[in-house]
């Protein structure tokens, strides 16, 4: 099956760049009789070499189809990283107390197509102070206070 | 302390607030109690050690016993070990038996994972004693056996599980490598020394995808929002003592077979449940009721699927083997808490490992009680609505990478290997035998050069082991077994 040979090759060129990446980065072993740090991530690189070949080779069988991609379904990935991604650039700038809610709304009302302002804002505050109580102040674990709102310390 | 550790008020509001968490995640189709625990890791952290692991063991009792609620009152199963318990459990349903089904499925849940308790006290000393000699050789040829039965019976095909066992040992030979103190593939970053961790990588594997089926099927078909056919009207909390005498011989089967299963790395609560429910129609004298409403469709596969637990926790605590995905992420909460489970463990933490019973039977418990009690507020947990439960998820996601090391590096991390984890998904490579290599990967290959050392340079060290060459045999007979199967089934469904 097509999906199948595509995988391969895409898993041949992976292990390709990883031991190209392993033979550049990683000294090898200093001398007879030891293993050194290279030998490892090198065989892992051969054995997906094989994998891949294998796969590329020898496609299962086509029962096992994989659905195409949906024009929905890739905004919906790149909008769900895309929010975690920001979620992470504002938790260190902004702080939790800021962070939350503003990654709530987004993807409320970006990815799940929430359209009522109250449930839009009552989960995000909702959520953020009820996470906020019970990790910093019920559990002491601190959360982010970000670098650019000292003064809310 | 010792074991009444596990009895503090703090344990024990750990530990039920674990069980309930679990019972709702595994309840509720589309989510599954491995991503509660990947979730509920960093509540653990500011807690101490025994409450920290009654909560993980709570999610894990509560997860298997969850599911089957769903899949009486929907007919749809909360987790997939609860799936052979929709067949019969959704017909007494149908037939007005809703609370005759659950309270049977509670019973056999208790009674199963109280059964594989008792095996796993009975057996895990004496494993953990043989296991106390095994030296490098030995260990790494278990840990291979480990990896490679989990990647062959992870999905149907054995290349594909294999290609995920080798991706989670790729990523975890990024960071320093410790037995020669040189950085692998972190580019000089000193965030990238510790290497991704494993329980970023299990919130990025568990949660992540997860999160984005749920919104991609919100406002679809596939979110048939379960709200409507909920069967609750009649659904009162009661324990049918009665009813199971009958079934008590099949119990006591179906929870063998459980705990047989449970401590085969790589089959885990389906298998289990699917197993015992065949066994129990194959050997009743009225095959044909099943199917139709028989409860002892329901006692057989909710017995089975909690006895699993037991069992895998024996290769867990005495050897350091996870069985599946939801006891290679409780291993790696016993890690972050400075336990290192092995037969070491049971020289050096004799007290937890104790506690650990009692926690468990804690957290039955509370399971019966809120199966009995509170029952009829529960069942509203099939009611709430998914698409904002992922919202509430992605968000935790955030929080869980961050807490562990305080580490806004983290959090970018999960994001990059979330994505992975969801493309992985999408063309159908499993993702339980990624974190388990990431999991074993580490003392696969410093056992493996220690080997070496020891003999110097020699692998004939790996077969004068009777020990380990018997595991090493086992492993090219599991890995053949699959390749000769495969080659098999070939000639039905080939086009090319």
């Amino acid at each position: 099956m097509r999906v199948d040979r595509i995988l391969g090759l895409v898993l041949l060129f992976v292990a390709l760049v990883w031991l190209w990446l392993a033979f550049t980065y990683i000294p090898g072993a200093r001398g007879a009789g030891e293993t050194g740090p290279r030998a490892f991530p090198v065989l892992l690189g051969v054995v997906l070499t094989g994998l891949g070949v294998a796969l590329a080779l020898n496609p299962g069988p086509a029962g096992e189809a994989v659905a195409p991609v949906t024009r929905r379904e890739a905004v919906i990935v790149a909008g769900t990283i895309g929010v975690l991604v920001l979620y992470a650039f504002l938790l260190e700038r902004v702080g939790f107390l800021i962070a939350t809610p503003v990654a709530i709304a987004l993807t409320m009302w970006g990815l799940v197509r929430v359209r009522s302002a109250t449930r839009i804002v009552a989960l995000a505050i909702g959520f953020t102070v009820g996470c906020w109580a019970i990790f910093d102040a019920l559990l002491g674990t601190p959360l982010p206070r970000g670098s650019w709102v000292l003064w809310l310390r | 302390m010792g074991p009444l550790a596990a009895l503090t008020p703090e344990a024990i509001a750990a530990t039920a607030t674990g069980a309930i968490v679990g019972l709702v995640f595994s309840a509720i189709p589309g989510l599954t109690f491995s991503t509660a625990l990947a979730l509920m890791m960093p509540f653990t952290f500011g807690l101490d050690t025994v409450p920290a692991i009654g909560m993980l063991l709570g999610i894990y009792s509560g997860g298997m016993t969850g599911g089957a609620v769903a899949s009486i009152l929907l007919g749809i199963p909360g987790n997939p070990s609860a799936a052979a318990t929709v067949f019969d459990g959704y017909q007494m349903a149908l037939k007005g038996q809703a609370s005759l089904a659950l309270g049977a499925s509670v019973v056999a849940s208790a009674f199963g994972g109280l059964f594989s308790l008792i095996v796993m006290m009975l057996l895990i000393e004496q494993v953990a004693a043989v296991a106390i000699r095994f030296g490098p050789a030995e260990i790494f040829a278990l840990v291979l056996f480990g990896l490679s039965t989990i990647c062959g019976l992870a999905e149907r095909s054995l290349l594909r599980g294999l290609v995920a066992g080798v991706l989670g040992l790729m990523m975890m030979t990024i960071g320093l490598d410790e037995l020669d103190g040189v950085g692998r593939l972190t580019f000089g970053t000193i965030q990238l020394q510790q290497g991704i961790n494993v329980l970023v990588a299990m919130i990025a594997l568990f949660a992540v995808p997860q999160v984005i089926k749920t919104f991609i099927d919100h406002g679809t078909s596939a979110d048939s929002a379960p709200g409507g056919n909920v069967i609750t009207e009649q659904v009162r909390g009661i324990l049918p003592v009665r009813p199971l005498l009958p079934y008590w011989w099949l119990m006591v089967r179906s929870s063998m077979i459980g705990t047989v299963v449970g401590a085969i790395p790589g089959l885990g609560g389906p298998v289990a449940a699917f197993l015992a429910y065949d066994h129990a129609r194959r050997f009743s004298r009225t095959p044909e009721n099943y199917g139709k409403g028989e409860l002892g469709g329901v006692v057989a596969p909710e017995a089975a699927n909690n006895a699993v637990m037991g069992g895998a926790l024996i290769p867990l605590l005495s050897l350091g083997i996870p069985a599946d995905a939801a006891t290679a992420i409780i291993l790696g909460g016993l890690l972050v808490h400075g336990l290192q489970p092995g037969p070491l463990l049971f020289q050096t933490s004799l007290d937890i490992i104790y506690a650990m019973y009692v926690t468990i039977v804690v957290s039955w418990v509370v399971i019966l009680l809120v199966q009995v009690a509170g029952i009829r507020i529960f069942v509203h947990v099939l009611r709430v609505p998914r698409h904002l439960l992922g919202v509430c998820i992605l968000v935790l996601c955030g929080i869980g990478s961050y807490a562990l090391r305080n580490a806004i590096f983290d959090v970018y991390l999960m994001a990059v290997v979330g994505l992975l984890g969801y493309a992985l998904v999408r063309v159908r490579i499993p993702l339980a035998p990624v974190l388990l290599g990431l999991v074993l990967g580490r003392t696969l290959e410093q056992q493996y050069r220690t080997a070496l050392i020891l003999s110097e340079g020699s692998h004939g060290i790996f077969v004068q082991s009777p020990v380990a060459a018997f595991f090493l045999a086992l492993t090219l007979f599991v890995v053949g077994w699959q390749i000769w199967s495969a080659l098999r089934r070939r000639p039905e469904g080939e086009v090319g």
